[in-house]
């Protein structure tokens, strides 16, 4: 199946003075699964437009399976070239099964009736994607997600080597956004069928195509594999923001998160020193909500694939890495000493303590001073949490009996530093108590808003 | 649905075929002078054959009722009739939009000012058995839909709905000038209204044989494209990537629709509410495919302009009504009927 199924060489289309793809050049070969994104405005849909003939290009060359596309009489292109729009509004009552039929009508002269071969592709076509049960309902009373299953049954009627879908799952709930990508994808893995498909969603269009197509500004700004075309840069330059490329660690296809505010935090008086504990995912709400609330904890020690180290990493925070998949060195636990010695405020989030990470909680104990405020965030038990055979255990009652407080919520941990920070306001009873105990608060200087959870 | 049912389609097509041949017969036999069907019988049988058994008599009053005053009507009314239900049906599929009817692009108003100012002027001018009113009637109308294309064409794209509205809006122009030349109509203001409101009453074979082949040509034309107007249903685009070219149907079904309308308004004025409700009823009955919904509209069209005007000569008989009155007296109601009924009615 390896050929050249469409060529398109120095396209460009102009609605008036209006340009809408500038130079475009791409080949696109047999049975590929091709996404094509960009800003609204890029291009992608006069490009899909124009490669389905609604559109003429005012330079440049289209080409089928080798022909000149605009020499193809329109019945023949779409007896290979089907097309699956954003919505299909359709206000008259025909069933499904007709809608469905109607994609046969390139393949049949006029007034000839569907044959048997013919009834055998629509009843395939709704087996495929699920609509078989549907046959004799009214198109007007389907969902948003069956009428697109329809659309797409109707497409696939017209036995097309190349699909087109132009942001088919845009007036789609996520889980029939999904349903039709998987759809789509299975056409194109078991029937060879080319899916060229303008997406705007890059996580879905990362979770289901193996080639990108990045249009901006009218022209193509990046194509290829999804880690050639997904890059930070590219993604700055299309969208004009920043974000981060990683793996997602369900599916490991890349996964883009927008990042908000650009990584700046609200300008404010200093806060207290606060250091973080250990990593995981546990730790990340917790470390996002002390930086809401305008600290800069330091955290580790973490390795390089650890998520708590990924959000200290790109928040810019101090960090203590560890090599891959290593146990903490000794090396390692007098630099984490000394960082917990610099903190006003040690925080132990909620997370598993094994044989790999119970050093950090014993770093906790040796370091902890008088000065110092030790917190637990106890979201589930230590019991529940502790892989040593009872160690982490102990040395939580250790900690706790040496002054260190325990909290069951995060709101309330928030409280508590918010509390710290500004005495005048009134808390709950117990963080009054614990202030006084804690003489390191007059130090603390009143800060701005805190969003507690 | 197309496939599985196309045995109850082609009954149901023979069904209103029979159901006219039925209205036919039954409407000649009544009317201000009331013929049994016995008499219409051998009056046919001495058309035919030229002959009649020797014990049967005709009245030259009957034979001249029936041939050329009630089979004319009728058969008029069935061209009319299916003209405007075709037209109806077309118009709404090409708008994707049912309350488009056939006098919705303006057609309705351009033959009437034609026909009106050919009343009004007295215009003597008489063409292959036509009177002045029809000819102008027909001219108006085409040269309405002519306006109306320009008017709304865009580069070398018409869309629909700029169509619509122009339509709209030079038929509300047009209809001003109507009613000026009304206000200043004086005596002839009678016949201008009575032309307006629609009537059979002025049938006779000379308009059926002129009539006959534009509407053959518009219904055969629309017809012939009768699975593109589904895939336009759809939207042009997707119309478009069924390998169908909007601009060119779009143009066909206009001026094949134009000249429906026109034929039926030039010889009979302007019958309202049979070519919105007649495509109505079909497709509430049998869906929207348009193989299907043409024909039977033409039939159930022709059926029920038949029944409305034999009704409408009979009611107040020796008077008549004009018939579009009984077409909207009827018609409307059973209409709201038929749309409270619509979840149980869609046999197949």
């Amino acid at each position: 199946m390896v050929g050249v199924n469409l060529q398109v060489l120095d396209l460009t289309v102009n609605y008036g003075a209006y340009t809408a793809l500038d130079a475009v050049t791409f080949s696109v070969e047999k049975g590929s699964c091709v996404a094509l994104i960009g800003p609204n405005g890029a291009g992608k849909s006069s490009l899909l437009r124009t490669v389905s003939r609604l559109l003429k290009p005012s330079r440049g060359l289209l080409y089928l399976d080798g022909r000149d596309l605009q020499k193809i009489p329109l019945r023949e292109i779409s007896r290979s070239v089907a097309v699956v729009p954003q919505d299909t509004a359709i206000d008259f009552d025909f069933s499904v099964e007709e809608v469905v039929a109607m994609g046969r009508y390139p393949h049949l002269q006029r007034f000839q009736k569907e044959g048997r071969k013919d009834r055998e592709i629509i009843a395939e076509a709704m087996q495929i994607t699920g609509i078989t049960h549907l046959a004799s309902r009214s198109v007007v009373n389907l969902s948003g997600g069956e009428r697109q299953r329809v659309i797409i049954a109707r497409a696939l009627a017209q036995e097309p080597e190349i699909l087109l879908l132009d942001e088919p799952t845009a007036n789609l709930d996520i889980n029939y956004q999904v349903e039709f990508l998987e759809l789509a994808r299975t056409l194109n893995r078991e029937r060879g069928v080319t899916i060229i498909a303008a997406i705007h969603d890059l996580n879905l269009a990362a979770q289901f195509f193996d080639c990108f197509i990045l249009l901006n500004d009218r022209k193509i700004l990046s194509l290829g594999r999804p880690e050639e075309v997904l890059t930070p840069q590219n993604i700055r330059i299309a969208y004009g923001m920043e974000a981060v490329v990683q793996r997602n660690p369900l599916h490991g296809k890349l996964h883009i998160t927008v990042i908000k505010g650009n990584g700046t935090h609200p300008e404010g008086p200093a806060r207290p020193g606060i250091h973080v504990i250990g990593g995981g995912e546990e730790t990340v709400p917790l470390l996002d909500a002390l930086l809401e609330a305008g600290y800069r904890p330091s955290v580790g020690p973490l390795t390089r694939e650890d998520s708590g180290h990924r959000f200290a990493v790109y928040h810019a925070l101090r960090v203590i890495t560890l090599p891959p998949f290593s146990p903490v060195s000794d090396s390692f636990h007098r630099q984490h000493l000394e960082l917990i010695k610099e903190a006003q405020v040690v925080v132990v989030p909620s997370i598993p303590f094994g044989m790999g990470n119970l050093r950090n909680l014993e770093a906790v104990q040796e370091a902890m001073s008088p000065g110092m405020s030790v917190l637990l965030f106890e979201e589930t038990p230590v019991a529940q949490r502790d892989y040593c055979g009872g160690k982490a255990q102990l040395l939580y009652e250790s900690i706790k009996n040496r002054g260190a407080l325990v909290f069951r919520e995060l709101k309330d941990l928030l409280s508590f530093l918010r509390e710290q920070a500004n005495p005048a306001s009134p808390g709950p009873v117990y963080i009054r108590k614990a202030l006084l105990s804690h003489k390191a608060s007059h130090n603390l200087i009143s800060g701005g808003n805190c969003n507690a959870g | 649905m197309i496939i599985a049912h196309g045995w109850q389609r082609r009954f149901f097509l023979l069904v209103l075929l029979a159901l006219l041949l039925f209205t036919l017969v039954y409407s000649l036999g009544l009317g201000a002078v009331s013929l049994g069907r016995r008499e219409i019988f051998y009056i046919f049988l001495e058309r035919v054959t030229g002959a009649v058994p020797a014990d049967v008599a005709i009245s030259a009053a009957s034979r001249d009722i029936i041939l050329n005053i009630r089979l004319p009507r009728v058969f008029q009314a069935a061209l009319v009739g299916a003209a405007l239900s075709v037209a109806g049906a077309t118009l709404q599929g090409l708008f994707r939009n049912p309350l488009a009817d056939p006098y919705i692009i303006g057609v309705s108003s351009g033959a009437a000012l034609g026909a009106t100012v050919a009343i009004v002027s007295g215009l003597t001018l008489g063409f292959a058995g036509f009177g002045a009113v029809p000819i102008m009637a027909f001219a108006g109308g085409l040269l309405t839909i002519a306006l109306v294309y320009h008017l709304s064409r865009q580069g070398n794209h018409v869309p629909v709905m700029t169509l619509l509205l122009a339509g709209i809006a030079v038929g509300a122009f047009l209809s001003a000038f109507v009613s000026l030349l009304i206000f200043f109509s004086g005596e002839r203001l009678h016949q201008v209204v009575f032309w307006m409101m629609g009537g059979l009453g002025g049938a006779r074979w000379s308009y059926l044989r002129v009539m006959l082949p534009y509407v053959l040509l518009g219904c055969g034309c629309i017809y012939f494209f009768s699975r593109e107007l589904n895939a336009m249903l759809l939207g042009e685009d997707t119309a478009h990537t069924l390998g169908i070219d909007p601009e060119k149907l779009k143009k066909i079904f206009l001026v094949a629709a134009s000249l429906l309308v026109s034929a039926a308004v030039s010889t009979s004025g302007i019958i309202g509410f049979i070519g919105l409700v007649v495509p109505h009823i079909v497709r509430l009955l049998a869906g929207p495919d348009h193989r299907f919904l043409l024909p039977a509209s033409a039939l159930c069209g022709a059926i029920m302009l038949i029944g409305a005007d034999t009704l409408a000569r009979t009611i107040i008989a020796p008077a008549e009504l004009p018939v579009g009155i009984i077409t909207a007296l009827l018609g409307a109601p059973f209409f709201l009927y038929l749309l409270r009924q619509r979840k149980k009615i869609r046999y197949f």
